[in-house]
């Protein structure tokens, strides 16, 4: 797979059982070391305490949206390289566009399978 | 309307009172007039209060509104609950040793079965979802006939600051939601997007 398996990630997401499901996902996909916060407020302060090799986001969240906490982490000049995929229940193309300008890696559309996001894993972050 | 009306009735009286008063004969067909308008605003009035009576708001507010509010509430429990149930099931299903596999696949088959026990969820929300169906359509039926009845129409009145914001934030940075069957565009077509 050519993925470095022991890379931390930080699962995004006010919806606890999504944040369960990734979590599960990541640990078949053989990932371990997988954090987790539920706004773009909590995920940047724990950007900023932890070097993450991935952001794994939800967009609708309050009171920082993953749109805003994509904006804040490519400003930065230490996170700004910081691999980022948006994980979304909505596909309209201006929403994907809008992330795409604003730097995102991938897009997800939920309901998503393992095997989904595997790949946008190694797209993203494939050697 | 009715305050329209009675600004009318009273403009058309004020230049024949000044004819009163210079002492010229009234004629009777004003003040039939004036009589005819009033017992239209006070028919259009009783009207009014009978539709105001028809919506039966109290109702609305009292019963319907909070039972829609409540079984939706129970919907979002009842679905966290089971999710949770399912998920327990089957994260203790991956963690399961398989060494001995009479042991595993009893431990294996309990889990399953509440896992089917905890899917049961979907008819009770069911249920629920209709009778939230059946409140809305009451307030919607009650309100449409309300307002066809007194021909209401809508003002625009200035918005609520704080309610502005959060609209205006919600329209730059949040989405709408899922999108609906149909709506929205395939993974395969965001995955162009990125290639």
């Amino acid at each position: 797979m050519g993925l470095d398996l022991k890379m931390p990630i930080l699962v995004v997401d006010d919806y606890q059982t999504m944040v369960r499901i990734i979590r599960n996902l990541l640990k078949q996909l053989g990932f371990e070391d997988v954090d987790d916060a539920n706004d773009g407020t909590a995920a940047l302060a724990k950007l900023k305490e932890k070097k993450y090799g991935l952001v794994i986001s939800d967009w609708n969240m309050e009171p920082m949206t993953g749109y805003e906490l994509l904006r804040h982490v490519r400003s930065d000049e230490n996170l700004r390289v910081t691999p980022f995929i948006m994980v979304t229940a909505e596909s309209k193309t201006e929403n994907v566009i809008a992330a795409k300008k604003a730097g995102v890696n991938n897009y997800i559309v939920k309901p998503f399978n393992a095997q989904t996001l595997k790949s946008k894993i190694e797209a993203v972050c494939g050697a | 309307m009715a305050s329209a009306a009675i600004r009318k009735t009273a403009t058309e009286a004020r230049p024949r009172r000044r004819k009163q008063d210079s002492g010229e004969t009234e004629p009777q067909v004003d003040i039939r007039m004036i009589a005819q308008e009033l017992t239209r605003v006070a028919d259009y009035i009783s009207r009014l209060k009978h539709e105001i009576g028809a919506l039966r708001a109290n109702e609305l507010y009292r019963n319907r509104l909070p039972g829609a509010h409540d079984e939706l509430g129970n919907v979002v429990n009842a679905t966290a609950s089971a999710t949770n149930s399912i998920m327990e099931a089957a994260e203790e299903i991956l963690g399961y040793d398989d060494n001995d596999l009479e042991t595993y696949r009893a431990r294996v088959q309990g889990r399953v079965m509440d896992i089917f026990e905890a899917c049961s969820f979907q008819d009770i929300t069911g249920q629920r979802i209709s009778k939230v169906v059946e409140h809305l359509a009451a307030v919607e039926k009650r309100l449409s006939h309300f307002a066809s009845a007194v021909n209401a129409r809508d003002t625009d009145l200035p918005p609520d600051p704080e309610e502005a914001r959060r609209q205006t934030r919600k329209e730059v940075f949040m989405l709408n939601g899922p999108n609906s069957d149909g709506d929205g565009v395939s993974q395969n077509d965001i995955d162009a997007l990125f290639d």
